[in-house]
């Protein structure tokens, strides 16, 4: 029986607004359109009251109550606007935005910066919106940006929390929370007993489990509820976070297990990145599988892409056509009752009833349906036996789920799969199929419901629905009556229905109740962040450790994301000089990666560098610890920089010059440390500037100092020295009337542009580090040409120094951003060294 | 059973307990004797005894049953509130008369037994009042001490006199009646009576008790909830704990009375964990209320059942903010909520509630005792009754006491509290904890009660008073309190979590010598924000501290920015220390007592400090006994500010 709803009838900004019992006075103000400031509260979890930004003044109440908990009554007065509630509000906001980073907030370069750099660096720690994987989805940052102020009139309280990456898909900054509570409110509302909660007080508070578990220990049942409503970037999904912003939506369903639940697929050029809820209320909750590993199977890197037929003993790629041609040449030879087809359940009703057309009606053959989560050990013991003893003689497979034995024994094998496997090796066709999103069709779940999928997405490689594939043999084997041109035409209405078994358990709700396979294929071997949950792979992923090459001294982060690593490297010790770099391999399947050398020492024959955290490699490198090998480091490499300045530049000069003023930014705060040297010691006058987006990220400041005669900070949210960056200062010293003589550059290339276009028509040379992607390093395959004046140029033999006025900026960009997207499926989707493969949960 | 056949249980075992005809050695053995001793000292009464070959008994009923009159009866009872003269042994040698001793030692034990308990002959130079009987020698009646004669003991009524683990001694003295005459007079007139007396929240809100009865009452549903707020969390405040040790029944009457008026049949007692002694004395007297059929079902009789449970706290001061107290009892993590729904309508398990403060409801067991009228006899209009505070700081006599309130601030120091240590300079009281302010030197007769403390900036909280001298520094006073806010703001709310640290960011800046002029306006606008944005009393009142020592020792704090000095000597950034040739006479205690070694000087001669091995520790200060350790500004090269990130 419908409740009747009152409804009441409220005073809001003047304006009378009608409320619905139950509504509080946010809902009302909602509903009447009138926008209130909100951060903690969500229209699918109870109101909390924390953030404190929903403040309303109501006539007769004391104080300012929180809008979003107090409920809307009949006659009530209230102003959603005032000054004192403006203030207050700002206050808050201030409040909030010193306890998190917020330099890029009021850098006053931020829109060209962001411009130049569409993507955020996809850094360790997010130290800032630039370095923080939900920059374009951020609340806070929006709110932020409306409010018109570019200076915090409060200095930022860092919080230095450890970043947890040591779970599988969910990676947590807790530097970035602001405790609104979203998160586990959350989980609480879907799970009851939340896995995380708000642990320690005052300036400890930080969102955590019970006694520090992780938070597979902890009973979370990685939904991923929390990382759809946090409105930060504090949690995070570790495999799509850095995918652009720009996706659409797609509404499907789950085919992982009979439930079927539905999910919202965000798919960013063509290709599932994530899976969410569709709402946050219990029903709408998802497992480990349908959040997480939906996209990565599909995004599989050994996916079979190409149809194969077996031609002279090889499986060769050939097309469709050749394929299917080859296929229905041999099938008929099976009419006699001695084909199988081996389905893999869950499969649409199209590619069972196709399936049932084959194997039943033409083959004359068996048909199994192997159950959802099923493997080769669950194959029915009488297909076992009819296949041993030969009365089985072709089978058709749809999944992994024969054994060596079985295989042995078999005449005629198709495999209609999407990934390899031992069946697949010794098949006499393989055809790739689509699957997950790239399916078409409709489904029975497990609630005897039936769902339609979502239009598919273009299949990966040459992969196509199973049901089309059928279709197509029939139809060359000759076979009328198979003409169906779309998939709404296999399914007739008066087909008989079909049960579908239950799934075991709810993965749901129990992290041991996910199934251990898709379509025969261990899942955990496919999406190895499952292992931490307790799903076994066929072998444990183990990091592949380097044991020989040049032995790691140190490796410490300096400051969150840069790191300062020392490696034993006694040759290019002997020979560094100040400008060139080293090119570091981790290991033998690694990156080339090029950093500049911040110092050498040859009596220990060691060098030392600093890197900065921005993707894989990088990571890698962030990952060192003493003791351990990187297989290759090559140098030193490229021009030294040159303590005169070449002929061909600037003209009337002096040689060696008498003022030089150099500025670092970011990982150049390093690399200008040796230049800095190098020219004191050649007895020019030294003025060092170094930049950072905030004073804690500042470093080497003792070492610059002691080798420069003067020495300045820049800072872009002002907590030190001089708020902007090098560029201001030294255009300040420039204007003190400074008789410069040389400005030197090194950060990044953002950096490096702006100096220029800020200092061009000083007449003083300017020489910037380029960076460009680079590969081999010593002048052969042109990954790092760069375009400077009127010439091409590599930045491995010819710089990394270069006159700043003449680079070709743009190009540097566009050359920089051209593998954007390989980046980022670059970066392991697993914690690499660390990760705990757990024993089942009970 | 009735009251009245309890009551008569009851007299016997008093009198037995209380004769003065028999020798009697009774021990102050609440947590505050406990700090000073006591239990050492009971230890060397029992030994002594042996030594003499004396029977000696303690006051359990058993053995007030067989006990004569030559056998000694020890026990150990609650707090007297001469706290500064603990360990306190009221000692009858059974001619009628009792002496109390103070600062009682084990090695003065001996001879308080032989001359004394045994030998009838009092010692009037431990000795600081006479219990019963008439002067003796010197030794002034225990109503005359001036800590005492100003004092209205109410709440305290029965601490420090009774057995607080026997409840013969509470029924005896009227425990129970109260809640008998109430169960007579009904619910809405137990209300009534409560409301009439005028009795205000002594929690610190100061809400009048009836009125939120009432609400309670009003709400609709049979399944209601009465709590005590035993969570005492204010820093320096034990009148809650002194209550509770001393005569847990007053409360235990008062809550049980709070159940009926409001038509609740269970009761929570939620008692912080850091009071084991006042747990132990709340289960045994529980225990003992319901052997005697006054907890549980149908109390005396009446058909009215109550249950009475005993929750632990674990360790958080945000849980005595009643919404976060409730969350805690339902196993939730302690933080507040916002209210509306307020606890009356929606509290523990989402059914109406209502709490009150300990003593509130030590209060409520005597108004119902002895009727609404009686109460107003106390206090002023607006303010009726008593008040306990803790009087601590720089004052000679520290304690618990209990006055009217309406009292006079200055009657609190200078009489009751016998002035301020060593006679040295009053500069403040600071009252309320770490929500409430300081009342400076011009604002010494301020009438204590709760419109003329708020009036003044301050409030009257759960009952803190702290008294400070000319050594102590304001801005350290408001940055000591934040050290304690910010570490337990729970965290939900911005304006607090956030707003705690800054201003103790800034407050620890000043007392370091890193402070700007934009300071002082920058704490104005964060306590600004801070009191009207934040979701419940802690964040609200944070900024109480720093703003009324902002108000009334604005020149302390100019004095920190602009001189970069701290007059009261306590900011060791902002001071250093010299010694007066004038005053010192090389006696060296200072050179050995220093950490560092940078004090010099022979024998009989001035000695002198290096200020540059110096750590500014101040125990040469501290020590010297002519007060030739001077302190005076701290020159320092400021060099570039830097702002701290972290605090």
């Amino acid at each position: 029986m419908s409740e009747i709803t009152e409804s009441v009838t409220l005073t809001i900004d003047g304006r009378e607004v009608r409320a619905v019992t139950g509504d509080t006075v946010l809902d009302a103000a909602r509903r009447a359109g009138i926008p209130i400031p909100t951060l903690c509260a969500h229209e699918d979890l109870s109101p909390f009251g924390a953030c404190r930004l929903c403040i309303v003044e109501i006539d007769n109440v004391r104080g300012y109550p929180t809008s979003c908990t107090t409920p809307a009554t009949a006659g009530m007065v209230v102003r959603t606007q005032s000054k004192e509630l403006e203030e207050l509000r700002n206050s808050t906001l201030e409040l909030m935005l010193s306890g998190h980073p917020n330099s890029c907030l009021i850098c006053d370069d931020r829109e060209d910066c962001e411009k130049y750099r569409p993507q955020p660096a996809k850094a360790g720690q997010s130290t800032k919106c630039g370095a923080c994987s939900n920059r374009s989805g951020c609340t806070l940052r929006e709110m932020s940006l409306a409010t018109p102020a570019s200076t915090l009139n409060l200095p930022t309280l860092y919080s230095p929390h450890k970043l947890e990456r040591d779970d599988p898909f969910i990676l947590r900054d807790h530097n970035l929370c602001v405790l609104c509570g979203r998160c586990w409110r959350v989980c609480e509302q879907l799970h009851g007993t939340p896995a995380i909660s708000i642990v320690n007080r005052g300036r400890e508070a930080r969102i955590g489990t019970a006694f520090d578990r992780s938070w597979v220990d902890s009973g979370c049942t990685f939904c991923g509820a929390c990382i759809d409503i946090c409105p930060t970037g504090t949690i995070t999904d570790r495999f799509s976070r850095w995918y652009p912003a720009q996706h659409r939506e797609l509404r499907t369903s789950c085919q992982l297990c009979p439930q079927a639940c539905t999910l919202d697929l965000i798919v960013s050029q063509g290709q599932v990145v994530a899976s969410h809820m569709t709402g946050f209320k219990r029903p709408a909750r998802l497992c480990a599988l349908g959040r997480f590993a939906y996209p990565q199977i599909m995004s599989s890197a050994v996916r079979l892409l190409q149809p194969m037929i077996r031609e002279d003993g090889d499986l060769t790629p050939v097309s469709w056509e050749e394929t299917i041609s080859a296929v229905a040449a041999a099938l008929p030879n099976y009419r006699d009752g001695s084909f199988a087809l081996i389905a893999a359940e869950p499969q649409t009703r199209e590619s069972r009833r196709m399936y049932e057309h084959l194997a039943v009606e033409i083959m004359h053959g068996q048909l199994f349906s192997q159950p959802a989560g099923s493997g080769p050990d669950d194959l029915p013991s009488a297909v076992r036996d009819d296949i041993t003893a030969g009365r089985i003689r072709a089978v058709w497979t749809a999944g992994d789920y024969l054994t060596q034995e079985l295989l042995e024994r078999i005449e005629y094998l198709v495999v209609a799969d999407f990934l390899p496997s031992l069946a697949a090796r010794r098949a006499a066709a393989v055809l790739p199929v689509a699957v997950l999103a790239e399916d078409e069709g409709t489904l029975q779940t497990a609630s005897s419901q039936i769902k339609t999928l979502a239009t598919p997405l273009a299949a990966r490689g040459k992969a196509r629905s199973e049901w089309t594939l059928v279709r197509e043999i029939v139809q060359s084997m000759g076979i009328a009556g198979f003409e169906l041109p779309s998939v709404t035409d296999v399914v007739r209405a008066d087909d008989r229905e079909y049960t579908v078994a239950p799934p075991n358990g709810d993965p749901r709700d129990r992290v041991a109740d996910l199934p251990a396979r898709f379509r025969g294929h261990v899942l955990a071997d496919i999406v190895p962040g499952l292992q931490a949950l307790g799903l076994r792979a066929t072998e444990a992923s183990a990091p592949v450790e380097q044991l020989v090459g040049f032995t790691v001294v140190a490796r410490d982060e300096v400051v969150p994301n840069f790191h300062r690593l020392v490696i034993e490297a006694p040759a290019i010790a002997r020979h560094a000089q100040p400008g060139q770099f080293a090119v570091v391999m981790v290991g033998e399947k690694s990156e080339r990666a090029p950093f500049t050398l911040v110092d050498w020492d040859k009596e220990k024959g060691t060098i030392t560098l600093v890197i900065e955290e921005v993707g894989r490699s990088s990571q890698e490198i962030a990952k060192l610890k003493a003791g351990q090998r990187i297989a290759h480091v090559s140098g030193p490499l490229g021009l030294p920089l040159p303590l005169d300045i070449p002929a061909d530049n600037i003209a009337s000069v002096p040689a060696t010059p008498r003022t030089i003023v150099l500025g670092g930014g970011c990982y150049g705060v390093g690399s200008i440390y040796p230049i800095a040297r190098a020219f004191k010691q050649a007895g020019a006058q030294v003025i060092t500037v170094i930049e950072g987006c905030s004073e804690h990220m500042l470093y080497m400041e003792e070492e610059l100092r002691s080798v420069s005669d003067r020495f300045y900070l820049a800072t872009k949210d002002g907590s030190e020295g001089r708020k902007g960056g090098v560029q201001d200062v030294f255009l300040d010293l420039y204007r003190e009337g400074l008789k410069i003589e040389r400005f030197v550059a090194i950060g990044c290339s953002f950096m490096m542009r702006m100096v220029a276009a800020r200092t061009a028509g000083l007449g003083i040379p300017l020489q910037v580090a380029l960076n460009p992607i680079m590969v081999d390093g010593t002048g052969m395959c042109g990954a790092c040409r760069v375009t400077v004046g009127s010439e091409t140029k590599f930045a491995c033999v010819d710089g990394p120094f270069f006159d700043g006025y003449a680079v070709d900026w743009d190009q540097l960009f566009a050359r920089r951003n051209a593998y954007m997207r390989t980046e980022i499926e670059a970066i392991p989707q697993t914690a690499g060294n660390g990760l705990k493969v757990l024993q089942p949960a009970t | 059973m009735t009251l009245a056949t309890l009551q008569q249980q009851a007299a016997q075992t008093w009198t037995q307990f209380a004769r003065r005809d028999r020798r009697r050695v009774l021990i102050g053995a609440a947590t505050c004797g406990r700090a000073a001793g006591a239990l050492r000292v009971a230890e060397a009464f029992r030994n002594e005894f042996a030594r003499h070959g004396l029977p000696f008994d303690s006051d359990s009923a058993e053995a007030m049953a067989s006990t004569g009159a030559e056998r000694v009866l020890l026990a150990e009872v609650g707090c007297l509130g001469l706290c500064y003269a603990e360990p306190l042994v009221e000692v009858q040698s059974g001619d009628g008369s009792s002496v109390l001793y103070q600062r009682v030692t084990p090695q003065l034990v001996p001879k308080l037994v032989e001359t004394h308990l045994l030998g009838g002959h009092p010692l009037p130079h431990s000795a600081l009042a006479v219990m019963a009987g008439e002067p003796i020698l010197e030794i002034p009646k225990f109503e005359d001490l001036p800590m005492i004669r100003q004092q209205v003991r109410i709440i305290l009524r029965n601490c420090g006199l009774i057995d607080p683990t026997q409840i013969d001694h509470a029924i005896a003295r009227g425990a129970y009646s109260g809640l008998a005459r109430a169960l007579e007079l009904g619910r809405e007139a137990v209300t009534a009576e409560v409301l009439a007396s005028g009795l205000r929240g002594r929690g610190g809100a100061g809400f009048p008790a009836g009125a939120k009865w009432a609400f309670a009452a009003r709400s609709a549903g049979d399944e209601k909830y009465v709590i005590c707020n035993a969570d005492e969390g204010d820093p320096g405040a034990f009148m809650n704990r002194s209550v509770l040790e001393g005569d847990p029944h007053a409360v235990l009457e008062g809550l049980t009375i709070a159940g009926f008026a409001v038509g609740a049949h269970t009761g929570y007692i939620y008692v912080r964990a850091e009071y084991p002694l006042a747990i132990e004395r709340l289960q045994a007297a529980l225990e003992q209320m319901r052997a005697g059929g006054l907890s549980g079902p149908n109390i005396l009789g009446s058909g009215f059942d109550f249950n009475i449970h005993i929750k632990k706290g674990a360790g958080a001061f945000v849980c005595g903010e009643e919404t976060a107290l409730i969350a805690a009892i339902e196993g939730r993590r302690g933080m507040p909520r916002p209210r509306p729904p307020f606890p009356a309508v929606s509290g523990l398990f989402g059914k109406p509630t209502t709490i009150n403060n300990v003593e509130t409801l030590a209060a409520v067991s005597a108004i119902l005792q002895n009727g609404a009228s009686w109460y107003t006899k106390f206090g002023t209009e607006k303010s009726r009754g008593t008040k306990t505070f803790s009087l601590a700081g720089k004052i000679e006599r520290t304690g618990l006491i209990e006055v009217a309130l309406g009292t006079s601030l200055r009657t609190i120091v200078e009489e009751i509290g016998g002035g301020v240590l060593g006679g040295k300079g009053f500069k403040a009281v600071q009252t309320g904890g770490p929500s409430g302010g300081c009342i400076p030197a011009q604002l010494l007769d301020l009438q204590v009660d709760y419109e003329h403390l708020a009036e003044a900036g301050s409030i009257m909280g759960s009952g803190g008073m702290v008294v400070m001298d000319e050594d102590s520094c304001m801005v350290d006073v408001a940055r000591y309190f934040l050290t304690f806010t910010e570490s337990e703001s729970c965290g939900k709310c911005v304006p607090c979590r956030m707003g705690t640290q800054h201003l103790l960011r800034i407050l620890t800046g000043l007392t370091e010598g890193t402070g700007t002029p934009e300071d002082l306006p920058q704490l104005q606008r964060l306590g600004h924000a801070m009191t009207k944005a934040s979701l419940c009393g802690l964040g609200q009142t944070a900024p109480n501290p720093v703003l009324t020592t902002l108000r009334y020792f604005a020149e302390e704090y100019r004095q920190h920015i602009e001189e970069h000095r701290c007059s009261a000597g306590v900011c060791r950034e902002l001071v250093e220390f010299w010694i007066d040739v004038e005053k010192c006479n090389g006696c060296t205690l200072c050179a050995r007592n220093c950490p560092v070694d940078s004090i010099s000087g022979e024998k009989k001669h001035a000695h002198l400090i290096d200020t540059s091995q110096c750590i500014r520790c101040g125990a040469c200060r501290s020590t010297c006994n002519f007060g030739a350790v001077m302190v005076r500004p701290r020159a320092v090269d400021r060099g570039e500010k830097r702002v701290v990130a972290n605090v």
